[in-house]
């Protein structure tokens, strides 16, 4: 991978590690207070 | 929207701050191909978290070695999966650097090799847990277990890579116990690592909450 191409590289990765965990942790609040309500 | 779930909010703010700062306030560290050195706040507190995680499980497993807390076997559980998570998302980065920097994903450096070994220790512990049908049994076996594998953490994470010459660039705190990092970037990589210990602790205490609503379920079944 070139060096100028590197940047890009490390957002990408960087974004979409962050994203995603953010996502998959709204995701899973939301279904653990409809489980604690439940209760 | 209640204070509690403000929070979460602020965190995600706060996320998207460190990478606004990791890639337009920081400047391009000296010494490294393009921008390849910018990994470094995202890849650090990765293995930060991963270090915080098994620390986290240890104390959840002598807790229960202690009470027999159901919960603490589940603590202890989500702590050493979150750990597995974060130290593949460590390994991710790293090798990704890697390739930048040195032309191969893998390069059978001492800090890739400790990092592996530790990975194929902690996932045992899933291996071990999976094995066990009893619970009680299962959670005496997986403390015990995860306080031997903790054992091994420190010298995988922190003297093998010191002991043997590698490629990996200088730690944080380097060998001469020096901090030889430009002061932007020093305040963007403490902020990643607040950020990445804030997210832990978010979904570490989301996995909690959501096995003491499977142990109450559980419980109330079994009367």
């Amino acid at each position: 991978m070139p060096a100028s191409e590197s940047l890009v590289w490390v957002a990408a990765v960087t974004i979409v590690i962050w994203a995603g965990v953010f996502v998959y942790c709204l995701g899973l609040d939301r279904r653990v207070r409809s489980l604690e309500d439940g209760e | 929207m209640t204070d509690k779930r403000v929070w979460k909010w602020v965190l995600g703010a706060w996320l998207l701050l460190v990478i606004w700062a990791a890639f337009f306030y920081a400047p391009a560290a000296k010494g490294f191909k393009g921008e390849s050195a910018r990994i470094v706040f995202f890849h650090v507190p990765q293995a930060w978290v991963a270090v915080l995680a098994f620390c986290v499980n240890l104390i959840a497993s002598i807790r229960f070695m202690r009470g027999h807390d159901p919960l603490d076997d589940a603590r202890a559980a989500t702590a050493a999966r979150l750990g597995l998570v974060f130290s593949v998302l460590a390994t991710v980065t790293g090798s990704l650097f890697a390739r930048v920097m040195w032309g191969s994903f893998w390069n059978w450096d001492p800090r890739e090799v400790s990092i592996a070994i530790l990975l194929l220790i902690y996932a045992a512990y899933f291996a071990l847990r999976e094995a066990i049908p009893d619970e009680e049994r299962r959670a005496s076996l997986s403390a015990a277990y995860a306080v031997l594998a903790f054992v091994t953490m420190p010298f995988l994470v922190f003297v093998v890579p010191r002991i043997y010459w590698s490629l990996h660039p200088d730690t944080i705190i380097n060998a001469r116990g020096a901090l030889d990092m430009e002061s932007r970037m020093f305040q963007v990589l403490m902020g990643s690592l607040v950020g990445f210990t804030g997210l832990f602790f978010w979904l570490y205490t989301l996995d909690v909450r959501l096995a003491r609503v499977k142990l109450a379920r559980q419980r109330r079944e079994e009367v």
